[in-house]
């Protein structure tokens, strides 16, 4: 990483990340990182907790813009901020000091940040379901379909690095195991679900 | 009869948009017709979903993570370079050292304003009090209000004017250095006791006593009455020897109107004699701790000496009004009389022997003069 760091606007920032250009998040999370650092670590929060909380705030807003969902009303700065701070807030919840307080001045405009945590535990609950899944799925499907969906590796890899005779064995095993999964997965949303 | 993974087959590449038309068309056909194929599909369209957006998810975490560890490694780059030795990478913070460090950390934003509120206080304080002592001047009684901005207006021009007495520019007097302010002052009693004026000595640091020979006596304020603008000065310098009897005498009643009296003062750097009558009992405003006087004074002759025919001393020259032709006040003498006596029976009793008898009773006024002027001193003011 050069020293020579290009410098965004809000809006180039959104549009490059959208992009999926690596450097523009590279030197978003740089310039946010201690606003994030300096909160957490103002309300009883580590060094790494911090780091925790950040990434995972980021993870939220890159996830929003890749999805091309992001409606900002406000600063990325604030977005961020509202975000992590909501974070924070629930991991002092759970920790069950202070009450879950925050000493630190809210943010007063409507980021949109509370909407899209939702939408973001949302996901993680899925996500959680499906690692859940993958887990249980057992071999070979599930190395098959990790590396086909996690790793992004193409069929072909696949092929030799399982040892099909060709590319089509590879995808039916694909769907079979693609079938067993759905069955996982559904059952155990289906067994929250009724919770 | 097709199983669902070779649904999902199909699936995958519809959505792919692999589909030739005529295939594309017919799924879609059934779809329609057939809800649970297209219940199937949602399902399909779920689970990969699902399963691309972990994808994403894990790359991004570890992309972030990636993110992170390279600025970790520049910190810790920067630490080490930090320390200005390279043999030594890792800085060792004593426990003592980093509890405070955190503290500073987490308060500094705390401590800075409460600083920022001491000094505020501080310097709000002493200019609090200067201001105070400023206003402290006697304020007149008056009870119209109508009269009370030209009051004040005239105050001011006293007050201004005061200074300009006291801010006496003189040539440089031989090798002594002119002081920052100076007045005259005269004796009181021969063991070393000066009379001179408030405004002249107010804010010394250090007052010097000049004679008409040149001779240097330092002096120090024994006690001040700010109302009647008076200060009494004692001489406690070693070479000091007394001042030997003193000519004049102080009148205790009030003189009367019209006398004849004259001052002598150092509003330059020689002694000036000036004349004129007592034109009123009661001074500035009514004041009627003062006398006006017709005598023309300029600044620096405050803390001088007024006497009548007689040699009786009545008055100590104090200011003028600017704006009034020919009207200078003096401090009347009776208060400085009264004043002696209180000090003589103070707990700290001073030693000052007022003189009872007149040796300048019926002699002309040169002649008084000539014996007067070597008890009439330069009081020269030092900051």
């Amino acid at each position: 990483m050069g020293k020579e760091l290009p410098s965004y606007t809000d809006a180039e920032f959104v549009a490059a990340i959208r992009r999926g250009d690596d450097r523009a998040l590279a030197q978003l999370y740089r310039v946010h990182l201690p606003m994030i650092l300096h909160l957490v670590q103002q309300n009883s929060g580590t060094e790494d907790e911090a780091k925790d909380v950040y990434q995972e705030g980021v993870m939220v807003f890159y996830e929003k813009v890749r999805d091309g969902s992001l409606e900002l009303s406000c600063q990325i700065k604030t977005y961020l901020y509202a975000v992590c701070r909501r974070l924070w807030l629930k991991r002092l919840a759970e920790k069950n000091r202070f009450g879950g307080s925050l000493s630190d001045h809210e943010p007063y405009l409507e980021t949109g940040a509370e909407q899209d945590l939702l939408d973001a535990q949302e996901r993680d609950r899925q996500f959680g379901l499906m690692g859940e899944a993958l887990e249980r799925i057992g071999e070979p499907c599930r190395s098959l379909l990790e590396g086909f969906y996690l790793l992004d590796k193409s069929m072909q890899e696949l092929t030799t690095e399982f040892g099909y005779t060709n590319a089509d064995n590879a995808k039916n095993q694909k769907y079979k195991c693609l079938v067993r999964l759905k069955k996982l997965f559904f059952t155990q949303y289906q067994e929250e679900e009724s919770f | 009869m097709k199983t669902e993974a070779d649904y999902y087959a199909l699936f995958e590449a519809y959505r792919a948009g692999e589909l030739a038309a005529p295939a594309r068309q017919e799924l879609e056909h059934r779809l329609a017709a057939d809800p649970s194929l297209a219940q199937q599909l949602t399902d399909f369209d779920r689970l990969s979903g699902t399963l691309h957006g972990y994808g994403e998810r894990l790359r991004t975490r570890r992309k972030l993570q990636a993110i992170q560890a390279t600025l970790d490694a520049e910190t810790a780059a920067e630490e080490t370079y930090e320390t200005g030795n390279p043999l030594m990478p890792a800085v060792h913070i004593s426990g003592v050292e980093r509890t405070l460090r955190e503290f500073w950390g987490s308060h500094r934003a705390t401590i800075a304003v409460a600083a920022s509120v001491a000094i505020m206080a501080v310097f709000g304080t002493l200019l609090g009090i200067e201001w105070w002592k400023a206003a402290q001047k006697p304020a007149p009684t008056y009870g119209y209000t109508m009269l009370r901005r030209e009051v004040e207006r005239i105050k001011r021009t006293q007050r201004a004017m005061n200074r300009a007495i006291t801010q006496i520019d003189g040539p440089k007097t031989e090798e002594v250095s002119p002081g920052k302010f100076s007045g005259t002052g005269f004796a009181l009693s021969p063991n070393g006791y000066l009379v001179t004026s408030y405004h002249v000595i107010q804010g010394a640091d250090s007052l010097l006593v000049e004679s008409r020979t040149h001779e240097h006596f330092h002096a120090e304020p024994v006690f001040t009455d700010v109302a009647r603008d008076l200060a009494i000065l004692r001489i406690n310098d070693k070479d000091f020897h007394g001042f030997g009897r003193l000519p004049y005498s102080f009148k205790r009643t009030t003189a009367d109107l019209g006398e004849r009296v004259y001052t002598l003062g150092y509003p330059r750097e020689d002694l000036v004699f000036n004349d004129g009558s007592l034109s009123a009992r009661s001074g500035f405003e009514g004041d009627t701790g003062f006398y006006q006087i017709s005598i023309p004074v300029n600044p620096g002759n405050s803390g001088g000496p007024v006497l009548d025919e007689r040699g009786n001393l009545i008055g100590i020259v104090s200011g003028k009004q600017s704006d009034v032709q020919s009207a200078a006040f003096a401090t009347k003498s009776s208060y400085l009389t009264r004043l002696v006596d209180s000090l003589q029976t103070a707990a700290v009793a001073h030693d000052i022997t007022l003189p009872r008898t007149n040796l300048l009773t019926g002699t002309s006024r040169p002649q008084q003069i000539r014996k007067l002027q070597n008890y009439v001193f330069v009081v020269k003011v030092y900051e």
